[in-house]
């Protein structure tokens, strides 16, 4: 089985090709998407890790996005509408489809995100208020809320909010990609992968897979379980610590507020590559270094007057030496005391100046280090290898006859108990990771994050049976690269 | 600051039998909507973990053989009356919700959270020192009161508006002058008790005040009793702390009483007793859950407004689902407040030779 791994990181596109062997590669940004796709002869599976783009979008000042809201009763919410779904998935209240064109008419924006109470019980409020604003919006700039699939709407709203500005990139992406490999997954800030449809239902999840990436590739390329990962970039240089074969997850704020986005805990410090040298080492990126045609001295430079030979190593013969030893001296503590608040007790290197950092921090650090080959592309070797991961949200009520699974109904046709739903459950998360091209060996093994149940009573008999539950196959390296 | 809700998955175990009206079912609803409104994530609410109360804490408040006898019936099941059965495990459920209401007392009283609402399951307010009944076992507003004058509050003020009237926590402190029970609740209902003319013994005189309600009382005689009896007699006790005993059974939709609250009125009533805590004793109040039975269509609607009351949230969307006006309606009497303007007079007749307010 080949696998081709993409990750389009600030500077660089990383590539690389896992077939037994691993082939690694980096193409500088400027060439686009296409660039580096025309660079592939694609085979096998593709994946790609595009996160960039959406940090940058995320990180940058707010878009205009108006966000039409069904509260229904309870605490208000600014944009809101007619209408109210209760926490049985009853549609309780209507929307007011002539006030909606009213509102919409009055709230020019270029993006538009649809949030309703209860919408993950039943989304056709939604979904109706998304048919109307099909006449003001293109359908790339509309995301709703239900396909989140989880309780907590002002999370909901600041998430779906995110997807509505990116949703449109995304599909650009989407259609790029598929021109090349119909059948290519994403990777995901999780470090799992998920089709592209899954993707265009939920953006979000593309969010800061880098450092995900970096420790999945870390991990597969040296067999380490509990590790830091150091991964030094051109902008930043990250620690990524490993637990148990897996980085660990935090959830990310948006504005201050809380949103259904989680990724890879990573210490990121503002030096790495590109990080000018003026008296001193800055925390600044201001292009490329001299060695790759930039018109100022960088770390990079510096190790070439140390000795290395990177790029065009005779152009960084312009920074004075002392200055250069002490800028890359000055690089080596500032990650050394990284590293070193971190308790590991084994660092791996990674990026595409490990080979001339790592020992020295390594040393400094008081820390055993690991530099695997292909240090420079672990990142793209980590998108390459991993597996489809996958998580169903899933609530029952038998009252209704409806199952709603990551916010869709599906008619309910049989009555079961809870471990026949359990493992119907289970089933139907394998289908869908099956479907997206998972090995039958990644699939075996579903975990139930989350179960509860209650019976419904009215009357003084048991009525109904009311069950929520999640199940999930977790990220990972997929068997097929084992 | 800000408010402190505790709540415990461990409170929805507790189950007398599966189909018993105080059943686990009844705060799954209102843990989704408290779940979908964000309650949990906001940063004015703060979630606090209950204790188990200790066995001489519940000894402040119980008889020694009533609270033996509940601990040894704990171990086989037993039996207080037909609608309070005593399920095996019981003694650790009834000690957690009494912790829980402790826990919403001392993090007031440290300063934790400005206010606090101990959403736990059983209910306390028909135990009194040596009986259990109407579902209840131990009661977790009189351990609360008792542990808060151990802790320096001279004066403490409940204010129980359960549909059903407070009976257990009557009579705690029917003899007490430091604690002003005071109570509004459906007339000539479960348990039976709570008559105007019942106002407290011996030094406890004038310190228990009921004000019965017909059937159908809605918002605005919840309002005009806040207004009339409560507001001006609680100024006069000047207390260090506000109790109140939460039922949720007075809303319109309950099956187990006949009132006519709604969810807007909810929030209001809280909201009135957290201005009359802000202004009399530094905004300290804690809130215990008592009973409330519709727990699908009522519940989620009545807790959102208690707590949003609590935390000082914006309440302009606290209502109930405009569906529901047929079974207002039904419930709804309109003769209720001029009846309770009866019994104000009553009550200034009873109790205005010690409170100069209602004199």
């Amino acid at each position: 089985m080949l696998f081709t791994g993409i990750d389009i990181g600030g500077t660089n596109t990383d590539i690389a090709i896992v077939d037994g062997d691993v082939l690694t590669r980096k193409v500088p940004n400027d060439a686009g998407l296409r660039g580096a796709l025309d660079s592939l002869d694609i085979r096998g599976r593709l994946a790609v890790s595009t996160s960039q783009p959406l940090n940058r979008l995320i990180a940058a000042p707010p878009a205009s996005v108006y966000a039409i809201t069904i509260p229904g009763p309870g605490l208000p919410s600014p944009g809101s509408v007619a209408g109210m779904v209760n926490h049985r998935g009853d549609i309780l209240e209507e929307i007011d489809p002539a006030a909606i064109r009213t509102a919409l008419e009055e709230h020019a924006a270029e993006y538009l995100a649809i949030c309703g109470k209860f919408s993950v019980r039943n989304p056709a409020l939604e979904e109706q208020v998304r048919s109307i604003a099909l006449s003001f919006y293109p359908p790339e700039r509309i995301a709703t809320s239900h396909g989140l699939a989880r309780l907590d709407f002002p999370a909901r709203r600041v998430t779906t909010e995110v997807n509505a500005r990116v949703l449109e990139i995304v599909a650009a992406m989407v259609r790029t990609i598929s021109g090349y490999a119909q059948d290519f997954l994403f990777f995901k800030g999780d470090g799992g992968l998920a089709s592209a449809g899954a993707v265009l239902r939920d953006p979000s999840v593309l969010f800061n897979s880098s450092p995900a990436a970096v420790a999945l590739g870390a991990r597969y390329l040296t067999g380490r379980s509990d590790c830091l990962v150091v991964d030094i970039g051109g902008t930043t240089t990250d620690l990524v610590p490993l637990r148990d074969g897996a980085p660990c997850m935090q959830d990310v704020r948006i504005d201050g507020k809380n949103a259904f986005i989680r990724s890879v805990q990573a210490e990121s410090i503002p030096f790495g590559g590109d990080s000018v040298i003026e008296a001193h080492l800055s925390p600044r990126r201001e292009g490329n270094p001299m060695a790759f045609g930039g018109g100022r001295p960088t770390l990079t430079d510096a190790l070439n007057r140390c000795g290395a030979s990177i790029g065009e190593a005779a152009r960084s013969a312009h920074l004075d030496p002392d200055r250069a030893a002490q800028a890359v001296r000055a690089y080596i503590s500032r990650i050394a005391a990284g590293v070193r608040a971190s308790d590991a007790k084994i660092i791996v290197g990674a990026g595409f100046l490990a080979d001339h950092l790592i020992p020295e921090i390594g040393r400094e650090a008081g820390v055993r280090c690991i530099l695997p080959d292909h240090a420079a592309c672990a990142n793209a070797i980590g998108v390459a290898v991993s597996r489809v991961s996958l998580s169903l949200r899933v609530h029952v009520d038998t009252g209704r006859r409806r199952v709603v699974i990551n916010g869709e109904p599906v008619h309910l046709h049989q009555e079961m108990d809870d471990d026949e739903l359990v493992a119907w459950c289970k089933g139907e998360v394998r289908k869908r990771a099956l479907c997206m091209g998972a090995p039958e060996e990644d699939v075996a093994d579903v975990s139930l994050a989350y179960f509860s149940a209650y019976d419904v009573i009215r009357y003084g008999r048991k009525k109904e049976r009311i069950a929520d539950l999640q199940v999930a196959i977790t990220p990972g390296i997929t068997v097929d690269a084992k | 600051m800000t408010t402190g809700i505790v709540y415990h998955p461990a409170f929805l175990t507790h189950e007398q039998h599966p189909l018993h009206p105080e059943r686990r079912e009844r705060l799954a609803y209102t843990d989704d909507q408290l779940t979908e409104e964000g309650m949990w994530e906001d940063p004015r609410i703060l979630r606090l973990h209950p204790r188990p109360a200790t066995r001489e804490e519940l000894s402040w408040v119980h008889d020694e053989r009533y609270l033996n006898f509940l601990e040894q019936s704990s171990r086989t099941g037993g039996v207080i009356d037909l609608d309070t059965v005593i399920p095996p495990g019981l003694f650790a459920q009834v000690r957690l919700a009494a912790g829980g209401g402790l826990v919403a007392g001392e993090s007031v009283m440290a300063g934790t959270v400005r206010n606090a609402f101990a959403m736990v399951r059983p209910p306390g307010h028909h135990a009194g020192t040596c009986s259990g009944g109407g579902f209840c076992y131990v009661n977790n507003v009189a351990i609360l009161v008792q542990s808060l004058k151990r802790k320096g509050c001279a004066k403490i003020l409940i204010l129980d508006w359960d549909a059903h009237h407070g009976n257990g926590t009557q009579e705690i402190f029917y003899e007490d002058p430091d604690v002003l029970f005071t109570s509004i609740h459906q007339s000539g209902f479960y348990p039976g008790t709570g008559d105007a003319t019942e106002i407290g013994a011996g030094e406890g005189t004038g310190y228990t005040i009921n004000m019965p309600v017909p059937a159908g009382s809605s918002d605005e005689v919840y309002q005009y009793l806040l207004a009339e009896v409560i507001g001006p007699v609680a100024e006069e006790f000047n207390p260090d702390f506000i109790a109140v005993s939460a039922g949720l059974d007075n809303h319109f939709t309950d099956p187990l009483a006949g009132l006519a609250l709604t969810a807007g009125g909810y929030a209001a009533t809280m909201a009135f007793a957290v201005e009359l805590a802000g202004r009399l004793c530094a905004g300290r109040l804690a809130a215990v859950l008592e009973g409330g039975y519709s727990v699908e269509g009522g519940l989620p609607y009545t807790t959102i407004g208690i707590i949003a009351a609590l935390a000082g949230m914006d309440l302009s969307g606290i209502r109930d689902p405009s569906s529901y006006g047929p079974l207002f309606r039904r419930a709804f009497n309109p003769g209720a407040l001029r009846h309770v303007q009866e019994t104000v007079r009553l009550l200034r007749t009873v109790h205005g030779n010690i409170w100069h307010c209602l004199s």
